[in-house]
């Protein structure tokens, strides 16, 4: 008698799809960062040993550099520039949190001139962005 | 004599495993990347302009901050360990004290971040700033 022993396969988990999986999840992440895209400018942050988290869902950045030059969203502004932009923010998000983040050597009547702005549209709650440090 | 052929095993046609583990770590890169963006610092209320609030006499501590970062109080100036043994005191004796800074237009913003620590290490509630005016 001919005995015919099958080899059993020990069980496997297909992780041939993870990899696409992945990849999917890469794409999706990276689309998300481009549109969350910030305009960095290129300053000296100020900092403090302690500080909170001021990000909330919408944000807008009023970027101050030592020579008062204003810059949202990689564009260089005015004060006249700055008011029409947090007051369309405003309307289209009421609850836009401002945040002025401005060089550590920037002489205090520039980032006043904002505060005046944010004044002048009755915005009452500004964030000091800072960094964690010493 | 019967001969049973042995089946080969199925061969993957491309080792896709390492390439699983590349998308990952970068996914990772891109969750700590962004989370390089959250802005943090101080939350600030801003007074409203030109409704000035009535405040005691008693409860109102005007602090100063001039050009060069010195903080004065009462004209006199104060180091930094000084001014919060100053807060401490005062709002001993008035727990409701207003903190009222006046920071010159040429102070350096770092100067006036540093106040503000302060103030917020000391849990102080009422505080309201302001810029000096300046000569036309």
């Amino acid at each position: 008698m001919i005995k015919i022993t099958r080899n059993k396969r020990s069980p496997v988990v297909p992780v041939s799809s993870m990899s696409d999986i992945g990849f999917l999840l890469l794409i999706f992440i990276m689309l998300l960062a481009l549109i969350n895209q910030r305009h960095e400018v290129k300053i000296d942050y100020p900092e403090a040993e302690t500080v909170e988290k001021t990000q909330m869902e919408h944000n807008l950045e009023i970027w101050v550099e030592t020579d008062g030059t204003f810059t949202v969203d990689g564009k260089l502004q005015t004060t006249a520039g700055l008011e029409q932009i947090i007051a369309a923010a405003v309307v289209d998000h009421p609850d836009v949190r401002i945040h002025i983040i401005a060089d550590r050597n920037t002489p205090y009547r520039y980032v006043n001139q904002v505060v005046e702005v944010l004044q002048l549209l009755q915005h009452r709650v500004v964030s000091f962005v800072v960094r964690e440090g010493t | 004599m019967i001969q049973i052929k042995k089946r080969r095993p199925a061969e993957d046609p491309m080792n896709s495993g390492s390439l699983t583990d590349l998308a990952f770590l970068l996914i990772i890169y891109f969750i700590v990347i962004a989370g390089f963006n959250v802005n943090k610092g101080y939350l600030l209320n801003l007074p409203e302009k030109d409704k000035p609030r009535i405040v005691q006499q008693e409860e109102l501590m005007r602090i100063s901050l001039d050009a060069q970062g010195n903080v004065f109080y009462q004209e006199r100036a104060l180091s930094e360990g000084e001014l919060e043994e100053t807060i401490i005191q005062q709002r001993l004796s008035y727990p409701e004290t207003t903190l009222l800074l006046t920071v010159d237009p040429d102070t350096p913003y770092q100067e006036m971040v540093n106040i503000i620590h302060s103030i917020r290490r000391l849990r102080v509630e009422n505080f309201s700033f302001r810029m000096t005016e300046e000569a036309p």
